[in-house]
Parts: C-alpha cells; structure tokens; sequence
C-alpha cells in the first residue's frame, strides 16, 4: 500500500507549475510610468518566471484572453494604504472581488467573494466555502478549516487565534496581483479556484544588487462617539412604562433593573466618560526592506519586514514578522533550479468584548449589573484583564522547491511546495474577571497543505503563423488541518495561569503515579480537551492546448479531471474542460486613425469542481458521539464511556452524493479609443454553482436535525466593468487620470435538493427564482393604538403565530390574507450582497507631484439593524440569561437614530421589537473616500546627489476620510455575513501615514 | 503507437495510486463499515442512547419546564419565556418553547435504538466475546428505553407518530398515532423488557452473571435501566392511562423486591445534601440519567439547579424560578415537616428545601448539586442526576392507585411510610383531609422540582375532577404542547394539536 503511494508520489513528480504558465508582467502601454511601480530590477531570464520554468512567451495573449479584473494591478499603488490584510489591499480594487470587512480590529476574519457567492451564507461555515483560492508564487495557500466550529456553542469567532492569515501577505514583497475570476483563467488550478483565485507573485531577484527599502509611520484617529448613561436609557425607557403600565410595573413579579432605578448612583448615573479608556489615537508603521543580487546564472532576493497595525478601540493591534528568500539557479543552460521560503509571524491583540469571552469560556455569569459608563470603573476591569493574557499568536510558512529543465521546445518542471500555518491561543482569565473564577485556555492549531505537482509543455514550431503549445499537468495535494484544544475552569489559585499536568510517570517509590498527567492547577473534572484532525488529498490531471493564429486568434482548451477524498467512493473523479476564445479585431475590423485603437472580444466557457468541506461527506452514513444539548454540546459521553450514534444534529448524510460544480461563462469585450488614453474592458458572466450539498430540515421523526442533500444550484449573473482614461496629459503640465472599476451582480437560486421550490432554514426562506441573499421579514405598517383596532375575523381577532394582537402590537402585513401573522406573511425582500460594487479612482501629476483619490462604494444592499431591534427589545433582552443580554461597554454610546421607531409594547410576547421586520431594514448603500494621497517623486534629485539611487518617493495618505450613507447606524461596512448589523463590529478607524520608497542599486 | 500504450500503462497505474491516496477513512467520524463490529460498538450505541434520553430531557431544561414550571405554581421573576409556559402560553415566540415543542430529540432515542436493535446481530456475529447474556440485557435496556421515549412523548404531545424501524436511508414522513395505542405498545415493550432486565449490574444477578461489560459494579450502579426501573416506570404509563389495578400491580412488585434491587427509603438529609441522593448515580435513583462529576460530566444547564438557585446559595441574582412564601407555607403547613416547616414564631426548621426563606426571593435549594457536591457558591456548574423516578415517588402511585381502588387502608399505610419518613404525623383524615387530596399533596412536597407536578395535577384533576378549567383543558387537548411549526413544515403528514391552532 504504501509502496504504492510513494510510487504516486514520485511518479507523479515530473510535473506542473500551474502559476508560471500563466505569468506575464503586464506592462499597460497606456498607463504613465508610476515612480512607485518603476522597478529597478531588470528582468532577466531568471527573472521573468516564464522564462524560469523555462517556456517561452506564452503563444496567446494571456492578459486580454483571461480578463484579470484589476484597473491595474501594480502593488505599489496598493500599498500607499496602510492595510493590514490582502482583503483591505483589494477592497474596491478589483471589479467583481467584493470584501466583507465586519470589523475594524485588526487582523480578524474577513471574506471576500468574486463574482457573488456561490450559495448562501446561513453560518459560519459557509463563509469558508465562498472563498476564493490565494496563490503565492505558484503555491495554492491553505485556510482554516471550519471544523473546529463543531465544538462551539457560539459561532462569534473560531476558536484559537481566528487570525486572518491573508494579514501575513507583505506587498511590499509583491510583484503582481491579479484576480481570476472565471474558470477559463481560473480552470486550470482545479476545483479548489470554483470560487476564483488572487495571484500572487512575488518580486524576483535580477542580475546585480538592488536594495529597496519601503516604509511608512502613521497615526490611527480615536473616533469621536456621543456617549450617554443611565439616566439616558432610564428616561428611554421610561417612556414604555409610561405609555403600557399604570404602575410601573407591567405584571407583579415585574421588576425595574436595579442599576437604572437608583439615579443616585453615580456609577451609571454619572459622567458617561468611559470612551476614553476604551478608544484611542494608535500608532501604525510598516517597514520592509530587501536586497537582492546575483548573476545570469544564480541569484537571490532577501527580504524583512515588520508591521504594526494597532487597533483604535479596545487596545487591538496586530504585529506581523515577515521574512522571505528566493534563490534561482542555472548549474547548466538546461536546467533551472528555484526555491522559495516565506516565513511570517503574526501576532494579534483581540478585543475585550464580553461577548467574545462569554462565548469562549461557555459560561455565561450573572448579568443583572452591566458594565458602568465611568471611566474609572471599566478601568478598573481593563485592570483586572492585565493579570492574565490572551496570546494570539501565528505562524505562517510557504516555501517550493522547483526543478525545471529546459530543451528548447519541450520544458518539464517537478516542484515540491509547503503550506503550513500554526495558530496558539494560549489565555488567562483571572478570577477577578469572573465572579471569583479563573478560566485557561490553550490552543494549538495548524493547516498544512503538501504539493506535488509536475508540468510538461511542449511548444509546436509551425514555420507560418500558426502558435501553438501543449501542456500536462499532474499533482497531488495532502491537506491536514488540526487542533488541540483544551480549557480549564476555576484554578486553585491566580498564579499558576497554566493548565499544567502531573508529569511524573513514576511515583518516589517507583510504583505507577495514579495521578499521571491529571491536572494539577485546575480541578481534574473541569478540564476539558478536544483534538480534531481531518485530512483531504486532491489528485489532478489535466491537459491544456493553447493555440493562437496570426496574433488574431487564440483559443484555449482545458481538460482536467480531479479526485477528492472528500467526494465519494463511488463518485471520486470529475471531469471539467474549459474552453477560451479570443479575437483580437483591431487588425480585421480597425483602420489606422481610427477612433478605436484596440479592440478585442473574448470568449469562455468551462466547468469547475466544488469540493466538499467535511469529510463527513465522504463517509455514507456514519456515527459519531453527539449526545449533547443546548449549551452542552460537547458531553463527553454517557457514564464515563464514549458513545456512538448517529450525528442527528449534525445531519443524515447518505450514499450516492455526486460532486458540485459550477459552470461558467464569460463574454467579455476590451476597447482602446483615442490611441488608449480611454480604455476599458466588459465582461458578461454567466456561473452556475450547481449540485451543491444542503441541510434541508427534515426526518425529525427519526432524530434528525436536517438531512444533507444535494442539488442546490445558484446562478450569479453580472458584469464587470473597467473604465480608464487620461483626461488630462501634459507632459509639464498637469495630468489627470481616472479608473472606475465596477461590478454589477445579481444571484438568483435555481434548484433546491429534491426539486423543492422553497425551504426555510433558521430565519431564512430560500425560493428558487430568488435571490439567495434576502432577507425574510414581517412587513411593518404601524401600531395597533387600540384593541379594537385588530382586525376581526369570524369573531375571532388576529393572532401572531396563535397569539391574539392586541393594543400596543405592530401591525404586520397580513400578506396571504387568513387573519393570522405566521411565517406565510414573511416577504422576501432586500439583499445582504451590494447589487453594485465598485472602485473610482484618481490620480492628479504635477511635476513631480502627484495626488491620488480612490473612492469605494456599494448600491442598493440593506442592512438588517439590529442593534436598534436589541435597544428596544431591552424587556427580552434584560431578562435573558443568554448570550444576547450581554451588554457591552459600547451600550453606553448613542448609535442610530430612536425616533424613527414607534413604541410598541415590550413585554408583548409576540416581540414586538423582533429584528426580522422591515422596521429595522435600512438602504446599507455607501461611498467612502478611502484614501487621499499626496507624493513628491525625488528620484531626479537623489540620483543627482547618489548615483547608486535608482528611485526616492515619498508620501503622505489619509484613509477611511468620510462616508456617504443614508444608514443610520455606526458604519454600513461594520456587517456580518448575514447582513445584519450587530453593533460588536469595531471601528474602521481614519488613519494619517507618512511613507518613503527607495532603490538602491 | 507504442508510446501511447506504455504511457496508457503508466497512467493506470498512476491512476490505481491515487486511489488509495483518495482513501481516507475519516477520524472525526465512524463509518458504517467501521460500526457493529465489536462489543465496544454495542456498548457506546447503548451508552449513546441513554445519553440521548438525557439530552432529551436536559436540552433547555425540557423535564422542569414541563413538570415544574407548566403549573404556575412557581413563578418566574424575569424570564419572559417562563412566564408565558406558567400562563400555558406556549405558542409563545420564544427560543426555549420552541425546542419544548419540537420531539426531534425524542426520535433521535427511538432511532438510536431502532438501529440498534437492527444492527445488534452484526456484532453478534462477529465478536466472540459478545455473550448472548450481554446482547439479551443489551436488547432488553434498548427497548426499556424506545418504550420510555414513547410514554415521554405522550404526556407531552398526545399522539405521536409510532416509528419502531430505523428506515434507515428510507425516511417517508409518518402521522401520529392515537396515543392509546402507543401506550399500549410502550407498554408491552416496557414488560417485555423487565422481563429481561437484571436487578443489578455485576452483582451476580441471575440474570446478568459476570462483570457486565468488563466493569464491576460500582461504575454501573444506578445508570442504567434495571428490572425494578421498569416496573416504576410502568407504573407511572399504567397511571397516566387511568389503568389503577395495573398500577397496583406494577407498583406492589417494586414494593415486594425492592431490595433485591439494593433500594431504601431516602432519608430527608440524604436528599437534601447536595452530595446525597442526586448526586452522581445510585441504586435510590431508581430511574436517573447521571451527569458523573468524576467523569468530567458536570454541566452549566440541564440541571434544575440553574432554574432555582440564586443567591446565597450560588452567585445570582435572582432565580430563574421561585415559589413564593405564601405558596411555601400552604403546601408544607404541617409541623415538624423535616423538609421544610416553620416554627413557633414563624422561622424555618431547616434550610433543607428552601434557602432564604425570608428574603424577597425564598430559593428552593433541595437540589443543589454545585460542582462535586459541594456548597462553594461560586461557580455554577451543577452535577445532578436526572432522576425520572424513585421509591418514595413509587410508594406514593401505589397509594394513589389502592385510594382509587377502594384499599384506603393500604393506601394509608404507603402514605404514611413517606410521612414517617419525613417526620409528619400519620395521615389522619380529620386533620390532612380527603386521602386523595393528602396523597396528592404529599407528591407535590415530595417530588418538588423532579419534573412531576403537572402530570400530578393532570391526573389529579382527572380523579376528582373539581376543577372545571382544568377538566376543560384536560378534554380540550390543552394539556398538550403545540407540536413545534418547525416539524409540521418538513412533515405534511403531522398536524398541530387542535387546541393550539
């Protein structure tokens, strides 16, 4: 058996550099030689890594075959933002790459989505199967895997770091982004790309040293809040008490909570200065430097690099270490040999929210006295937080090593390449933090994905003007992920904060140590500890022609077929071709002086593999030890034995479940008017994501939660458009010139399992024909003032799901008509996904001078506010001993508008103030003034005093300026996934930086 | 032409690798071929049952809101969910209501052990050391439970679909069932299964020789369905049908063997300590689902400790339930009372049942297994069995049925063993009233806050029938929950409870 693996191994070690044989350094004729994009390294044949692997040029052209979707794609403009992740960088850089930010902290989560999602977003799981693929040089990057949610209660965070690993992309290290957002450019990096891929490439060493040095120094804006306090709230609510009790009381057993009634209190009736403790003016800086060298037959690029990202509120930050060496070499004309080695070490901050902690530690405490709106009071808890820790720490590394031999026409490459992450979270709580109990936690966690891959190509000479090349390509991907997870409660005392273990083996007297490994700092039965591993192997091969004639004409075909362990047995392998179109008209149709300088239409049709999250998939019918309730889903067993049955929370899974796939097309047309000083590019696209896995409610009355089937379909339609032109351009003068990147996409569900035509799952209703990312809600027309203004029908008034309306209760649409309010009369309506996104982009040059405006918006998305649905629910929400009655430090900040809901009758058991209404529906459209920068080229005026100066630039920025939004919430971008906004998204901070470019030869 | 077969060749033996490279078998979760194999498989789908009852039972407190909030008799300071279960005001739109009325966990016990039984051959087959001793006793606990699941369902719902299958694979959406039929048929089951049944568990019980599972008999004492657990629980189905001669029946054979079973009466500080009767499992817990703290099973919710105590007796505020003074006094107004009674002046005896008496909030603090059972305030982490029933709880259905039987004299004497037990005079009618009234009441104080009070009252009230609103609900299905919204939209087959539409 495992000879026979290795055999796979090996064999299959004469293969594929799927990255390379789409590189190409896309020069834009038409955009002016940026001072930040000019790079000093010349490329050479090491340098150019299609040369490295050892082909020629690529015989078709790639760049206007496979529309990348970035108005430019030169990091150097990106990084004049001082990002923190490659979300960030991208936000609004890409037509048809939309990036949720749900919060400002750094380093936390975020999601991006290229061209729609391919399903709908019920948890959060699902974000982990809508991301794009991330290629670093060639080497697929691996992500968390959501498994671990399995053990949670909560969904809020992960467990363990849940740091971004996208944060660990230093782009000052990077030569090219591009976004492939369809399978004819996608295709050929298999069934992992279905939902597109971002292209890294990094900066390769050229002949002779060069040194650069990047850097940048800014200051991170405290937000200015209205903050109020008890006495606020208190006459808020008052007015409820006064409109719907005679006593104030609404029923006997009522009570008034303690911490609004006494306005002597001057801990929540005082000075509302808590903000101060809590935001901040922060610091931000990036640095990286990098020197490379070398000749035509071995070079080298070394870089470091640091930055600190600190967070506004709540004393977040994130660090990141980076440090990258790339090594070519040519022992013999035929032979090429490179490697890569990127390291990086992440390190993150988190925030203190209450919630977070709760949800970590499972344990909810009593809530009857929030947190105070006194400074000095919240720091006396920030105090307490300062005798125990919580490290949030990563490490990220990706290295390849790559044999590349090169006989004229015919090139083969082996490559061998590591993706492996490890996250820890090691945590205290001390006693003071918890009603007098401690809490630990440690967590160890790592993703790592192995490769093997070989590429042939073979490059056919016609001596006319035909071009043509083939490829085949194999490879073999091993992921594991795992973690091990363990937590504590209630430590003997504050100073061992470690879960630490009996270690010694033996007794003094050499008999067996019956305490062996128990716990020694926390009590033996309230530890906890959790191990999880899942593995997924990926096998591919694939073939590729690429043909192009007389530069008019190229036409791509892709053949591939992918087998997955996660697919099953009997359903392993998948075949998916692609087949690319192009035709450059500018020779058949365009006369010299025409208006039109370039004109080029593109066609692309292909299919591409979906892969299964859980290997749960793979496995049929299973069993598994689920025997936990609500708030305890992790029992451990039944009478100290470990059990087996059925996962009936997790859902019936049965035989014969075929792969998912998502078929795609892309019509695209690119054009050049007035000798290219307007250009742009638009693509129609078509992409089906079909066959795809869903819990679909049902078999109950067997125990189960849902029963996993397959055949949802989701159809995204949009199109992408790119619009640049040079409105001004003096040489001397000023110049001016602008880029507008946008993205029209709308989604619709096609197919439900079963041929359903709609299904509610959770607060959602899905209905084929309709859009994915809606909102299902009551629909909102006013108050009943009176009893006797409820309807009547038959003798009997209108009920809410049985409950008789009544004086004081909203008046709900009664959409089908039958005088009762139930989930027939819940309206589709609003999307959680913008219809239109995009960038707008400018740049202004003076001399040396120049002035960049880069705007980002979003049109015609809603938001779901529910921070003001929670602020009048306060009833339900005072008297829950759940997770949603935690108030945060934040309760004490004035968001959103009361004025504009009317007052409903809060003890009202059909909750009046229930989020899924079209009260708490708002326009969540935006335009933000991302960034403004100024920068002064002193390249003339260093090269004159330093010969060896190849480039000095520098500049100053100011992001996140202003917004334009008729939200009535904090920030439209401070949303979750499912479009609701809860109020615990930290602030996008404005931050002012300074920065400097250098080149050194 | 050559090059292409070889590289044929070359490609199925590539192809033949990576297959096995695509083999994974999974170690988050077991597959069907790595299942029914071994002993070690029947006994984690056997544990795995019981943990499913227990899940049932615990998953947002289901067995307390049921028994001990539904009467109203305690009242609910804060939670708004709780007020509209005391005001029989289910359709409420609340996350706890909603999971009270949906079975699914229910089911998940009844196709656990459908499958079981099903699939119990397989490791029949193929494991020698699986004896036909353990497979019987096996088979018999797996259907004592399917048959309790059944009984659970009824008092909550009515009818309810019978589902005896696993139709694993081949799920179809089923109706519900008459009720009496699916007694009837737990019933049946349920004898069946005592019949089984061992008294103990590696105890040298004829019926069970040998250590059961390789375990003695301290790891099983108490956790698991013995001969005695289903002849108490047969009681309380036979009760529940109005069928008394079978309660008297089931009853007097608890009564005659209830120390083979190594039961005894539970002395009123053995049920109070919080490390006394609840805590982790014993014979006395005639039928309990334990959460064993030395197993690392303690848990925050699922115990009514999280419902009932709040300060001093745990750190809180305010109890999630209470029952307030006036109620107190009414229902514990004998003197000398060992559980709780006022003295002279007015002051409590003992702080046995109620904390706190004199405070805004009296916390009812019989069941206070905190941590280990301890008394540290603290954390609230609880490790209470779930105990469905005990001898005391029996004794007082024997009473209850030889009072409706016409054998007042042998009720009286079940009655006054619980009495005498708790420090009360014998029953005198004179003083405690109508025996069925005293029966009833010496119930409530006994069986407070084990999930039994509102299946109590419905039984009481279909006895005397006094009480003309509550034999309306009684006739008008109100007794019942509303079937969760949820179930009737996967299954068109079910219908909603009439008087909850």
């Amino acid at each position: 058996m495992r000879s026979l693996y290795l055999l796979c191994f090996f064999l299959l070690l004469a293969g594929l550099r799927v990255p390379e044989s789409y590189g190409y350094a896309l020069q834009d004729p038409a955009v002016t030689v940026d001072p930040v994009r000019a790079d000093s390294l010349e490329a050479d044949s090491l340098g150019n890594p299609v040369k490295a692997f050892g082909a020629g040029e690529s015989p078709v052209q790639e760049q206007l075959l496979f529309n990348n979707g970035l108005e430019r794609e030169e990091p150097g403009f990106l990084t004049l933002f001082p990002a923190a992740s490659l979300q960030q960088y991208l936000k609004g850089n890409a037509a048809g790459l939309y990036v949720l930010e749900p919060s400002g902290e750094p380093g936390t989560e975020q999601s991006m989505l290229i061209r729609g999602t391919p399903m709908p977003l019920l948890s959060a799981k699902d974000r982990y199967q809508a991301q794009p693929l991330v290629v670093l040089d060639g080497i697929p990057l691996i992500e968390e895997h959501p498994f671990a949610y399995d053990i949670q209660h909560y969904d809020f965070n992960r467990i363990g770091p849940a740091t971004n690993l996208l944060t660990s992309i230093d782009l000052d290290n990077i030569e090219s982004v591009e976004v492939l957002k369809d399978v004819s450019a996608a295709g050929i990096y298999g069934p992992r790309a279905a939902n597109g891929v971002i292209v890294l490439r990094t900066k390769q060493p050229g002949i002779g040293r060069g040194i650069s040095f990047n850097s940048y120094m800014g200051m991170v804006q405290r937000p200015g809040v209205t903050t109020i306090n008890g006495e606020y709230e208190n006459s808020f609510r008052r007015q409820f008490y006064d409109r719907y009790t005679a006593t104030g009381q609404y029923t006997s057993d009522d009570i008034y909570p303690l911490y609004l009634s006494d306005s002597l209190n001057a801990s929540y009736y005082g000075p509302s200065n808590w903000s101060e403790a809590y935001y901040r003016n922060a610091i931000i800086y990036g640095i990286n430097a990098s020197i490379s060298g070398g000749t035509d037959r071995a070079n080298f690029r070394f870089s470091l690099g640091t930055m600190n990202n600190e967070g506004v509120a709540d004393e977040t930050g994130l660090k990141r270490y980076s440090a990258m060496f790339h090594v070519n070499m040519k022992p013999v004309e035929w032979l090429v040999f490179s490697a890569m080695v990127n390291g990086n070490r992440v390190e993150r901050d988190r925030n203190r929210n209450l919630r977070d902690r709760f949800a970590q530690m499972n344990y909810i405490p009593d809530l009857s006295a929030p947190l105070a709106p006194n400074k000095e009071e919240f720091s006396g808890l920030l105090t307490a937080y300062d005798n125990g820790y919580d490290d949030n720490k990563s490490n990220i590394v990706e290295g390849f090593g790559r044999l590349a031999i090169e006989l004229g026409n015919f090139n083969m490459a082996t490559r061998f390449a590591v993706d492996y992450n490890e996250g820890y979270r090691d945590l205290y709580y001390p006693r003071a933090l918890m009603e007098g109990n401690s809490y630990a936690s440690n967590y160890y966690g790592s993703n790592q994905r192995l490769i093997a891959d070989n590429l042939a190509t073979y490059d056919l000479d016609f001596a006319s003007q035909h071009k043509l090349r083939l490829e085949a390509g194999q490879s073999v991907q091993w992921d594991t992920h795992k973690y091990n997870y363990a937590y504590a409660y209630k430590g003997y005392n504050d100073f061992i904060k470690l879960n630490l273990l009996d270690s010694d083996p033996k007794l003094p007297n050499g008999e067996d140590n019956p305490n062996y490994l128990v716990p020694s700092a926390f009590p033996r039965e309230l530890v906890y500890k959790f191990l999880d591993q899942t593995k997924q192997n990926l096998v591919s091969f694939y073939g590729r022609a690429v043909y192009n004639y007389d530069d008019r004409f190229d036409v791509a075909l892709l053949l591939r077929t992918d087998g997955s362990s996660n697919a099953q047995p009997t359903e392993r392998w998948l075949f998916a071709p692609a087949l690319t179109l192009g035709w450059d008209a500018e020779k058949d149709l365009l006369n010299s002086g025409s208006t039109v300088s370039a004109l080029y239409v593109r066609a692309g049709a292909g299919r591409t593999g979906r892969l299964n999250a859980y290997d749960n998939f793979s496995q049929g019918p299973q069993y598994t030890a689920e025997i936990g309730f609500t708030g305890n889903l992790t029992t451990p067993g039944y009478n100290g034995f470990g059990v087996l049955t059925r996962p009936y929370s997790f859902g019936w899974v049965g035989y014969g479940i075929p792969w998912a796939y998502s078929d795609q097309l892309n019509l695209g047309v690119e054009a050049g008017l007035f000798d290219g000083r307007l250009r742009g590019s638009v693509d129609f696209y078509y992409k089906e994501d079909k066959n795809q896995l869903l819990g679909i409610p049902s078999f109950a009355q067997f125990g189960y939660q849902q029963s996993y089937e397959t055949g949802m379909s989701v159809r995204n339609t949009g199109l992408d458009l790119i619009l640049s032109g040079d409105i001004l351009s003096r040489q001397e003068g000023l110049s001016w010139s602008a880029a507008l990147n946008m993205n029209f996409n709308q989604n619709q569900l096609t197919a439900l399992p079963r041929g359903l035509d709609e299904l509610v799952i959770g607060d959602r209703l899905l209905r084929v024909g309709a859009s994915v990312d809606q909102y299902w809600l009551w629909v909102n027309e006013g108050i009943y003032k009176a009893d006797s203004e409820v309807p009547v029908r038959d003798g009997s008034p209108m009920k809410f799901n049985g409950i008789t309306m009544k004086a004081g209760d909203p008046k709900w649409k009664d959409v089908n008509g039958d005088n009762q309010i139930d989930d027939q009369d819940r309206v589709l309506q609003g999307n959680m996904l913008p219809k239109v996104s995009g960038g707008f982009h400018n740049e202004f040059r003076y001399q040396n001078w120049s002035l960049n405006l880069n705007f980002y918006f979003n049109l015609g998305r809603e938001i779901l506010n529910q921070q003001m649905a929670n602020r009048f629910d306060f009833i339900n929400r005072e008297n829950g001993r759940s997770i949603s009655s935690v108030k945060e430090i934040t309760y004490w900040e004035k968001r959103g508008e009361y004025s504009k809901y009317p007052l409903y009758n809060p003890w009202s058991s059909v909750m009046p103030y229930r989020a899924e209404q079209d009260l708490f529906l708002e326009d969540g459209s935006f335009l933000k003034l991302r960034t403004i920068s100024i920068g002064y080229d002193l390249t003339d005026w260093i090269k004159s005093k330093q010969p060896g100066a190849a480039r000095l630039f520098v500049y100053a920025t100011a992001n996140n300026v202003f917004t334009l939004t008729p939200y009535t919430g904090p920030d439209p971008e401070l949303v979750s996934y499912t479009g609701y906004d809860t109020g615990y998204g930290l602030p996008i901070p404005r931050t002012f930086t300074l920065g400097i470019k250098m080149d050194l030869k | 032409m050559k090059i292409l077969r070889a590289s044929l060749f070359f490609l199925a033996v590539l192809a033949a690798g990576c297959e096995k490279v695509l083999d994974i078998d999974s170690t988050r979760t077991v597959g069907e071929k790595n299942m029914w194999n071994s002993l070690e498989d029947t006994r984690g789908a056997l544990m795995g049952t019981y943990g499913l009852v227990r899940a049932a039972m615990a998953d947002h407190n289901a067995h307390w809101l049921y028994g001990d909030v539904r009467p109203g008799e305690f009242k609910a300071p804060i939670r708004q969910d709780l007020k509209s279960i005391m005001a029989n005001d289910l359709n409420a739109s609340y996350e706890s209501l909603e999971a009270l009325s949906n079975w699914r966990r229910w089911f998940a016990v009844i196709n656990s052990a459908n499958l079981f039984l099903e699939r119990v051959g397989d490791v029949k087959a193929a494991d020698p050391r699986y004896t036909d001793n353990t497979m019987k006793v096996d088979i018999a606990q797996i259907r004592f439970l399917r048959a309790f699941a059944y009984f659970y369902m009824v008092r909550i719902w009515g009818d309810v679909p019978l589902i005896t299958t696993s139709h694993d694979g081949n799920f179809e959406n089923l109706p519900r069932e008459d009720q009496l039929k699916v007694l009837a048929w737990a019933e049946n089951e349920m004898k069946e299964a005592a019949k089984d049944l061992p008294y103990k568990y590696s105890a040298g019980d004829e019926q069970q020789p040998g250590n059961y599972y390789n375990e003695n008999e301290a790891r099983w004492e108490g956790a698991l369905a013995r001969k005695l657990t289903a002849y108490a629980v047969l009681a309380h189905i036979a009760a529940w049908q109005g069928d008394y001669p079978n309660v008297a029946n089931y009853t007097k054979f608890v009564m005659d063997n209830y120390t083979r079973g190594n039961n005894g009466w539970t002395s009123t500080n053995d049920l109070t300590n919080s490390n006394g009767l609840f805590y982790n499992k014993k014979y006395n817990q005639l039928f309990g689902l334990n959460f064993d703290w030395g197993h690392v099973d303690a848990s925050f919710t699922g115990h009514i400790e999280e419902l009932t105590l709040a300060a001093p007796v745990i750190n809180k505020s305010t109890p999630d339930i209470y029952l307030p003074k006036d109620s107190i006094l009414s229902i514990f107004n004998e003197p000398q009372d060992q559980r709780f009674s006022i003295d002279t002046i007015g002051q409590p005896l003992s702080e046995r049942y109620f904390t706190n008496f004199n405070g805004k909030y009296p916390i009812f603090s019989k069941i206070k297994v905190i941590m280990g059972g301890g008394t540290d305030p603290a954390f609230r982490i609880f490790s209470s069995a779930i105990v469905f029933t005990r001898l005391e709880d029996v004794a007082l259905l024997r009473a209850e049925a030889l009072a409706v039987l016409g054998e007042p004299q042998g009720a009286r004497e079940m009655l006054n063993i619980i009495r005498e037990l708790r420090g009360l005079e014998p029953y005198d009618e004179a003083v405690n009233g109508n025996l069925i009234d005293a029966i009833f009441k010496e119930r409530q104080r006994e069986l407070m806050g084990e999930g039994h009070r509102w299946y109590d009252l419905v039984r009481y009230h279909k006895i005397r029938g006094l009480d003309p609103a509550f034999t309306n609900l009684i006739q008008s299905g109100g007794i019942y929950w509303p079937v969760s919204r949820k179930l009737l939209n996967q299954n068109n087959e079910l219908h909603q409870n009439p008087y909850w539409e």
